[in-house]
């Protein structure tokens, strides 16, 4: 891992976000399973929007909806869905900072999340810029279509590397 | 008779196949269950946008039959997909699973979910065009959508709180 990146895992042990955060994991009954499921339940809504709309533009699914408006009615629900997942995600990376930042599959994690919320911004915004604006001509509409492709891969690359964090000693500690 | 069904030697000879040693001692394991909450999300995801319709809270715009027709398959595809992948796991502790109390819940809640889905398309749905367009629908179809997300979010807890327990 680079060192800047061990380095914020570091900064955050001891601190008292970290303290705040072990407090609540330990201290209120079920917080751990009932806030990781707050966390998929943000995935939930991640696959039932910006997963559906990725779908909708390959021609897969929700044929009777148009992509403008399923824009435009979805994207709220992904970003208020990534809010609650930083968040919820928040008290685990900062209750075992060293644990995630020395964890390769955390980093894989992040290079994923991070193009995914920049391409799904960029198309959110393009879209809000002019009523129909990734339909308005085929290029725009093949356009559109890479998007979605790289878009769907990348959203279910976070979803899967999330999950492989707790088993990263499988793949660069075998037994 | 039910703590002999739960307590059966059988079950230990279900982790003893070939197969559940294969799985609970390779990458097979986190493969299965990172594939199982991806199609989880997938199936509360979709299931999320008809039962908000059903609320009157989102795509009002839309019929609910052109919703329900549209999303509910895959709902189905991804819970088939999550119910293969659930019981690779299943087999690896099977004796555990079954009187662990969070995976008792799960299966309840999950039978729950089946019933109140059969309801809704069996009872409720023949009378589909008396409130097929209308954005305020009427309380017993409010009742089933939150029911349904209820049920969905507690099925949720459940499956993770298994991990929490074995």
């Amino acid at each position: 891992m680079p060192e800047f990146f061990t380095n914020i895992g570091l900064l955050l042990d001891g601190s008292f976000l970290q303290a705040g955060a072990l407090w609540a994991l330990r201290t209120i009954p079920g917080f751990p399973p009932i806030i990781q499921t707050v966390h998929i339940l943000g995935i939930a809504i991640v696959m039932g929007s910006v997963v559906m709309l990725d779908l909708r533009i390959l021609g897969m699914a929700v044929p009777s909806q148009k992509i403008s408006e399923m824009t435009s009615r979805l994207m709220p629900w992904l970003w208020w869905a990534l809010a609650s997942n930083f968040v919820s995600g928040a008290f685990f990376l900062f209750g075992r900072p060293n644990r995630y930042f020395n964890n390769p599959i955390f980093g894989w994690k992040l290079s994923f999340l991070i193009p995914a919320i920049g391409l799904t911004l960029f198309f959110h915004l393009m879209s809000r810029q002019q009523a129909g604006y990734w339909e308005l001509s085929s290029k725009r509409l093949w356009s559109a279509r890479a998007i979605a492709l790289v878009s769907l891969a990348l959203w279910i690359l976070v979803a899967m590397a999330g999950r492989w964090i707790a088993y990263v000693e499988y793949i660069y500690y075998p037994a | 008779m039910q703590m002999n069904f739960l307590n059966s030697p059988k079950w230990i000879d279900v982790e003893n196949w070939p197969i559940s040693w294969e799985i609970g001692g390779t990458a097979w394991f986190p493969f299965l269950e990172s594939i199982h909450v991806i199609a989880a999300a997938f199936v509360v995801g979709s299931i999320l946008t008809v039962d908000l319709r059903l609320l009157g809270i989102a795509a009002t715009k839309y019929p609910i039959s052109t919703l329900s027709r549209e999303l509910v398959p895959w709902s189905w595809g991804a819970f088939v997909i999550a119910t293969i992948t659930g019981l690779g796991m299943f087999i690896t502790r099977a004796a555990s699973h079954v009187v662990n109390p969070a995976f008792q819940w799960k299966i309840f809640l999950l039978a729950l979910a089946g019933v109140n889905m059969a309801y809704f398309h069996f009872r409720v749905y023949k009378h589909i065009a008396q409130w097929d367009m209308t954005s305020s629908t009427p309380t017993q179809l409010k009742v089933i959508g939150s029911l349904s997300l209820f049920i969905w979010s507690g099925v949720m807890l459940a499956g993770r709180w298994v991990g929490h327990i074995i």
